[in-house]
């Protein structure tokens, strides 16, 4: 009983001291800063790029979330975030929610979305698919690796959420639109990292990445179409042949100003390239 | 100086603090429905019914995540209701001094791990271990969820339990023991029925920490919004509640008729997980400490 008191009362003072402290708590905040939130795909190049602008503007504090395209535009639109990481269109949808939101669009590199599979799958013989392959897939028709020329193991299904800028591009060249309900499915999974761990760590799974994201445990598919096999790499991204390769963004509301344009112009020097580059993207020429 | 008596003090203090945790439930809740309002009125009863969650299309259909939610609370529950009690009895009545303490501080100790611990040691050992154990394509499955959760809980079930049967006066054992009954049948036919309120108070604590856990569910239970073929194969993803507002809240953000239903969503999960603590916490306020009674027994 007495501890439940001292609770209450602990709880009480806290909430009160909490009221009287948060209005006080921001004036002392004097450092400008720069709020980023969105792609998972964006990410690294945001990160790696507010360090080292950080370090040379030590005035200047930068936070970088991971939420997903959707979240990029969402939390620009309402000025949760001065700058959206967004790796695919802003979708009419989204531009309903915010008609009196004039977005800027800066486009900084290109890439690619691959299917990817298990590594086990790969080496299974399963190296190229088509279109209609992967849309059997994730409509639930073809259920089985060997239906593809792989091993007699059931395919596991790797879905994205709906909102995701990854899912977006790739389901638009299988289906052709960007937001099918994918019937096929087994699992959703969300951030980038989150869909490797879960392909890395089955033996039978499909699921759909930036081709930075690439690795021993999940592999890249070859799209085979009109009798040829395009591997998803930074040279058929740079002329052109990858089918399913996008534009990766920052938005901001309405053009960017202050220390935001500086960041953003960073980003587009030549230090800011060699980070894209390094982060697996092709920096725009 | 001052002539508040110190009681009225700690009365206006306790009183104050009081308002402000009730303002900020009934809040909550004005919040949650007015938010909700808006698909309500678009989706009427297909809200609770509708298996369909389709974001582009503004299809709310909220029952596997219903479904997901009842699944493994349930999972969860026979999980831990055994073990907890179980255990519980072991502590209250067969273990005594050091070890007693130490068995029980541990398990409080466990109770207060946070969810994030448990759903990181539930993607890196538990998925796995599901999926080779029960010979799955993937081991993040509504069972998995179910499964992380019934450990969640079970500490706090068997802390409360504990309690509970500790709170029983001494001397109804040694009646017990005078009519001739052994240890066993005095838990049995004593002990447990005595301090039945006690532990069905602990369990519905538990249950609400179950339904209201978010992040170690979100990171097993898969987060596909369809209900298992058949309804009863839990060895499939799913989705509960929280794992749905984890993955879409941010998403969402306060915007169109997509953050309507998971407020919607929000409303179902704080109505019912108010209503089990509620119930709990009545039904445990008929159990009260009574040391010293045992004192007079055993001492």
């Amino acid at each position: 009983m007495i501890l439940k008191r001292v609770y209450t009362f602990v709880t009480g003072f806290l909430l009160v001291t909490l009221l009287v402290m948060v209005p006080g708590g921001t004036a002392a905040a004097k450092r400008a800063s720069i709020r980023v939130t969105g792609s998972t795909t964006v990410l690294p190049v945001a990160a790696r790029a507010a360090r080292s602008f950080m370090a040379a503007h030590p005035d200047v504090r930068i936070t970088v979330n991971p939420g997903g395209s959707g979240m990029g535009v969402k939390s620009t639109g309402r000025g949760l975030a001065d700058i959206g990481m967004v790796s695919r269109e802003i979708t009419d949808k989204e531009r309903a929610l915010f008609k009196d939101v004039d977005f800027n669009v800066m486009v900084f590199a290109r890439d690619a979305v691959a299917c990817v599979v298990s590594s086990e799958v790969y080496e299974g013989g399963v190296k190229r698919l088509t279109r209609e392959e992967i849309k059997g897939i994730y409509s639930g028709t073809i259920k089985n690796w060997k239906e593809v020329g792989g091993p007699d193991r059931d395919i596991f299904v790797i879905d994205k959420e709906a909102h995701r800028g990854t899912r977006h591009v790739f389901m638009e060249y299988v289906f052709g639109e960007k937001t099918p309900a994918a019937r096929g499915a087994d699992l959703v999974s969300g951030a980038n990292n989150e869909e490797q761990t879960k392909v890395s760590q089955s033996n039978s799974a499909i699921g759909m990445l930036s081709i930075a994201w690439i690795n021993k445990d999940v592999r890249g598919m070859a799209i085979a179409e009109n009798g040829k096999t395009i591997m998803p790499t930074k040279d058929n991204i740079i002329n052109g042949s990858y089918p399913i390769s996008r534009d990766l963004t920052f938005i901001t509301n309405g053009p960017p100003q202050g220390v935001v344009k500086d960041f953003l112009d960073y980003i587009m020097s030549v230090q800011g390239r060699k980070i894209i580059k390094d982060s697996g993207y092709v920096p725009l020429k | 100086m001052f002539h508040l008596n110190k009681d009225r003090a700690a009365g206006i203090v306790l009183g104050t603090s009081f308002l402000i945790t009730m303002a900020l439930a009934l809040f909550i809740l004005a919040f949650l429905l007015a938010e909700s309002l808006p698909v309500l009125r678009e989706e009427g009863l297909s809200f609770i019914t509708g298996q369909v969650w389709y974001v582009a299309g503004d299809i709310y259909g909220a029952l596997p995540m219903i479904y997901g939610t009842l699944a493994v609370t349930l999972l969860a529950l026979i999980i831990a209701l055994p073990l907890g009690i179980g255990s519980a009895v072991i502590t209250s009545e067969i273990l005594t001094g050091r070890t007693r303490h130490i068995v029980k501080s541990l398990m409080e100790m466990l109770a207060a791990i946070p969810g994030v611990v448990y759903g990181l040691i539930g993607i890196a050992l538990l998925t796995t271990s599901v999926r080779d154990l029960f010979g799955l394509m993937d081991g993040n499955t509504i069972f998995t969820a179910g499964l992380l959760l019934g450990i969640m809980i079970l500490p706090t079930i068997m802390t409360l339990s504990d309690d509970a049967m500790r709170s029983l006066p001494g001397e109804l054992r040694a009646q017990g023991r005078v009519l001739g009954l052994s240890h066993g049948q005095t838990i049995r036919r004593v002990v447990l029925p005595g301090s039945i309120k006690g532990i069905t108070g602990a369990v519905l604590l538990g249950v609400s920490r179950a339904m209201g856990e978010t992040i170690s569910v979100m990171l097993v239970i898969g987060s596909l919004d369809r209900l298992p073929t058949p309804i009863y194969n839990v060895f499939t993803s799913g989705q509960s509640i929280t794992s749905k507002l984890g993955r879409e809240g941010a998403e969402g953000l306060g915007l169109g008729l997509q953050w309507s239903a998971l407020a919607g969503l929000g409303l179902m999960l704080f109505i019912s997980v108010m209503a089990l603590t509620f119930t709990g916490n009545i039904i445990r306020g008929g159990v009260r400490p009574k040391k010293s009674k045992n004192h007079e027994v055993t001492g």
